[in-house]
């Protein structure tokens, strides 16, 4: 072997192979076709140790898949029938029973039961086979997706498409004249935070606007919440007004505004006592809280290509085919038409008019699904025309779905998914060709309404977070989603409409409202179950790095310690001159304007870590020394000492000790009963079962965190100003960013001795870091 | 941009007497009209790192690309010459430049501050450069 290796291959170079000048390839290959064989049958029957649904890619794994071969693609069965059958499973699968298959009938009566206790969307069951489902809110809601996507979910938010199911969102309609409404929300609302409701931008209803909702006349205290609104386009003096409100917020909002309608005439004493009632003509306006419609929320510049793609407007002649339209003939269909044609070309809805209510008639969307999953494209060349950009047309938002006659009909001639495929099946001539202006199937009210996304480009790339929302009648909640899916968008659940408001920069549930604190108490008891499930090695001691409330941020505490008096009410800032003074104040580093109740004020603001380093919730905001700016890199927490250490390790002896006692007792009964021979079940000591901590638990707890909290200042080395809310790596940024508040008369502190910038520092960390702050202004 | 409203630096206004905000409408920004996209259509930014998107480029050209384009707008026209230039010299001789300028109208939301104003939009243009960097002649792999 040697010796060959030592010497020259070829022949013309003191070889000993002759090479021949020319191949013939089909001798060449035909002299291989054994290994060429033997290659493509190693490839169909693999020999690896690998089993073939362990090569699938993470998010075509199944569970049970290894079981049940109908979970893989049917072109890798063969192979993985094969792997079975040489481990020795049995590879058939038995026939269930009969029982089992004959289970759907009971099914849908335990769907039902179950859906007495929380409400479920439509597509409940749809997600219920791929989410992780929570209680939220008295509803069923998604969490998150099984496939473990969260960076693809942002990746669609920001690139692609991300589709979430909304529909909990409840509509309030309120009917009355512009000026009576008006009065009414005078009472509720404040002109300092923005447009107010009947602010001529809106009141022709082809924008969707939002108003901050307080209690009645408690500006700025009592934070309701956020409410989105669009007026239903109408020339007659009453006017009709959809509220859509978070399901948090939905019971208190209804009872401010019976209170607000109410106060109106005080003197009218039987309005008064129909106060409570939900539904309620008061005052000259009517208020009731509607049926469900589904909303989904198409988040991502792809949106506009799948909404495009699958929904086609109905023509004039087609209309007369669904019954509905008897009821509400709907107008102007062809210059609806020619205009969603005309912007059908957009790459993104963030370069349509901001906030727009189109209110279209389309045909079922059953019809437009592709066959396969594909990715909706804009099939341009064609550029958009700017001036279609420019304007609203008033004719574009008026849609027959405000009006609530025609759900009735909608939902009764429905087809449902049976019907229709045998409907298709029999009808199509050629399989696989869909006739689209089928006269069979109903055309559906939908509308529309664009999100503008970000557009401040110094915040927050422009147009991130952009967007449609489709509100659609109930009963087709599942034909539109399946096209939408089928059109390339990922689902994503609550944990998405989370991340996405964090990446936005908007803090979801502000913490001086009702929906706030109770999301409040929510994540505490999490946390803090999870920190007592611990073992006490694991966990972090928060005595020794100076945190005194880990899982909850004390504003009462920290604003009572920044002013001079106890405070137990609070408010954030949201009035808009405000805010961008702070703002200007703070890139300027000047000192900041006087308000009023500064004392009772928390400001919001977006804290960006200018480093390395990550942030979590419940962080620490702290004011920096001058110092600090420059030696930040080896500022730390000094250690602290434990009080409590010496008396938990005395008690857990003396609790060993009892517990040793007691089971001497215990054993020395045992002995004595059997010697007297009793039967041992008569006087079995039973295990008693508490649902509350024992005594020592709670006391020990109470030993590891303690629940009395006096301050929260001065406690570590530098003085805290503020929490931080929701904290996490911030994708559109590229580093830790997080949502926070701070305290008013700390703030000012701050940028009196004229330093813009603050510490954090993270609840289970002794690490001060350099953080920038801005201004929340879209809260 | 919701500080347009407020009364501009000093210097701000010596340098574009021209943009006079105004005291109704906060001006809000659209994303601007995108040509055509494709997987050799590469948008220049000022905020995404330079590094990162001079190593993009020279990806795609020694994948084999045939060429590449880059569009910058407005402030990143600069970038993108830039971008461009170093591209030049890190294929020296095997690709050549050709730029055209052009005009792209972008589309702003007047956002009203007050109840008695409507919404309304301005067209503004900003210039934009197009750069087309296409290889003249293939190197090997190493490249």
């Amino acid at each position: 072997m040697e010796e060959t290796e030592a010497k020259e291959f070829d022949a013309s170079i003191g070889g000993t192979e002759h090479l021949p000048f020319s191949a013939n390839s089909l001798r060449f290959a035909s002299s291989r076709s054994v290994e060429i064989a033997a290659m493509t049958e190693s490839i169909l029957r693999p020999s690896k140790s690998k089993l073939i649904f362990q090569t699938l890619p993470v998010h075509m794994r199944r569970r049970v898949m290894s079981h049940n071969c109908k979970r893989l693609p049917r072109r890798l069965r063969r192979g993985h029938l094969e792997q079975l059958k040489k481990s020795g499973l049995p590879p058939k699968q038995k026939r269930p029973s009969r029982k089992y298959r004959r289970r759907p009938a009971n099914l849908l009566e335990e769907y039902n039961r179950r859906q007495r206790q929380h409400i479920w969307l439509e597509t409940h069951i749809w997600h219920a086979k791929r989410f992780h489902m929570t209680e939220r809110w008295e509803h069923r809601l998604p969490y998150a997706p099984c496939d473990k996507a969260f960076r693809a979910c942002y990746r669609g938010s920001s690139a692609h498409c991300l589709l979430q199911d909304i529909s909990y969102y409840t509509p309030i309609q309120i009917t009355g004249t512009v000026a009576k409404i008006k009065e009414v929300f005078a009472k509720i609302t404040s002109c300092m935070c923005g447009l107010s409701i009947g602010a001529m931008a809106y009141i022709n209803g082809t924008r969707q606007g939002t108003v901050h909702i307080y209690g009645v006349n408690t500006f700025p205290f009592g934070y309701v919440g956020k409410v989105e609104f669009i007026w239903v386009p109408s020339d007659s003096i009453n006017k009709t007004l959809w509220l859509f409100v978070h399901p948090s917020q939905a019971s208190i909002i209804q009872s401010v505004l019976t209170d607000a309608s109410c106060l109106q005439d005080d003197n009218d004493y039987e309005v008064a006592n129909k106060k409570r009632k939900v539904d309620s003509v008061t005052g000259g306006i009517e208020i009731k809280v509607m049926q469900r419609f589904n909303r989904f929320r198409l988040t991502g510049p792809n949106s506009h290509a799948i909404l495009a793609e699958s929904l086609k407007c109905i023509s004039e002649d087609l209309i007369k085919n669904s019954k509905w339209t008897s009821l509400h003939k709907p107008k102007d269909l062809i210059e609806k038409n020619e205009y969603w044609e005309s912007i059908s070309t957009a790459k993104s809805p963030a370069q349509l008019p901001s906030h727009m209510v189109v209110g279209l008639v389309v045909i079922d969307p059953r019809l437009r699904r592709p066959r396969h999953r594909t990715k909706a494209k804009q099939n341009t060349d064609t550029e958009i025309n700017t001036d279609t950009l420019l304007k609203i047309p008033p004719y574009l938002s008026n849609s027959p779905l405000w009006d609530m006659r025609i759900h009735e009909s909608i939902k009764k001639e429905l087809m449902t998914n049976g019907q229709f495929v045998k409907h298709i099946t029999k009808n199509n001539l050629v399989p696989g060709a869909v006739d689209e202006d089928d006269p069979a199937l109903q055309c559906i009210p939908v509308v529309l309404v664009q999100r503008p996304g970000s557009q401040n480009s110094e915040f927050k790339k422009l147009g991130y977070g952009s967007g449609w929302d489709i509100i659609i009648p109930s009963g087709y909640a599942l034909p539109f989603w399946l096209t939408f899916i089928m059109f390339g968008a990922r689902s994503g659940g609550l944990r998405e409409t989370e991340s996405l408001a964090f990446e936005m920069g908007e803090c979801q549930f502000p913490p001086d409202s009702n929906a706030g604190q109770e999301n409040e108490n929510r994540i505490e008891s999490e946390m803090r179950d999870r920190y007592f499930k611990l073992p006490p090695s694991k966990r972090v001691n928060y005595n020794k790095i100076a945190i005194n409330s880990p899982f909850r941020c004390p504003w009462n505490i920290l604003l009572s310690d920044w002013s001079d008096d106890k405070t137990n009410e609070f408010f954030v800032l949201r009035n808009k001159t405000m805010l961008n003074d702070i703002q200007d104040s703070i890139t300027q580093k000047k000192h900041i304007p006087n308000i009023e109740n500064a004392s009772m004020c928390l400001v919001p603001v977006y804290i960006k870590i200018t480093a390395k380093g990550s942030l979590q919730r419940h962080a620490l905001i702290c004011l920096p020394e001058e110092s600090d700016l420059v030696n930040v890199k080896t500022l730390f927490e000094p250690h602290h000492e434990d009080p409590n250490e010496k008396t938990r390790k005395l008690k857990r002896k003396e609790h060993i000790k009892s517990l040793k006692k007691i089971k001497k007792k215990t054993y020395k009964l045992k002995k004595k009963l059997q010697q007297e021979k009793k039967p041992m079940y008569a006087k079995k000591l039973r295990k008693i079962h508490r649902q509350e901590p024992s005594e020592y638990v709670k006391t020990m707890r109470e030993l590891w965190l303690s629940s009395q909290i006096e301050t929260v200042r001065k406690v570590g080395a530098r003085e805290v100003m503020g929490y931080v809310v929701q904290g996490a790596f911030s994708f559109t940024e590229a580093r830790s960013c997080g949502v926070g508040y701070i305290a008013y008369n700390a703030l000012k502190h701050l940028l009196d001795t004229g330093i813009n910038q603050v510490l954090v520092r993270n609840p289970t960390s002794r690490k001060y870091r350099l953080a920038n702050i801005v201004i929340i202004r879209n809260t | 941009m919701a500080d347009a409203n407020t009364p501009q630096k000093k210097e701000d206004t010596k340098k574009r007497p021209k943009r006079q905000p105004n005291k109704n409408y906060a001006l809000k920004k659209r994303v601007p009209l995108k040509p055509v996209d494709g997987d050799n259509v590469i948008y220049i930014t000022k905020k995404t790192n330079f590094k990162a998107q001079l190593d993009k480029c020279c990806d795609l050209l020694t994948r084999g690309e045939k060429e590449i384009i880059l569009h910058g707008l407005g402030a990143a026209i600069q970038r993108c010459c830039n971008l461009a230039l170093q591209l030049e010299i890190l294929f020296s001789g095997t690709c050549q430049i050709e730029v055209n300028t052009g005009t792209v109208d972008c589309v702003d939301d007047l956002e009203p501050l007050t109840d008695e104003l409507d919404f309304n939009s301005q067209v503004r243009c900003s210039s934009s450069i197009h750069i087309r960097i296409f290889r003249t002649a293939m190197l090997g792999a190493n490249q």
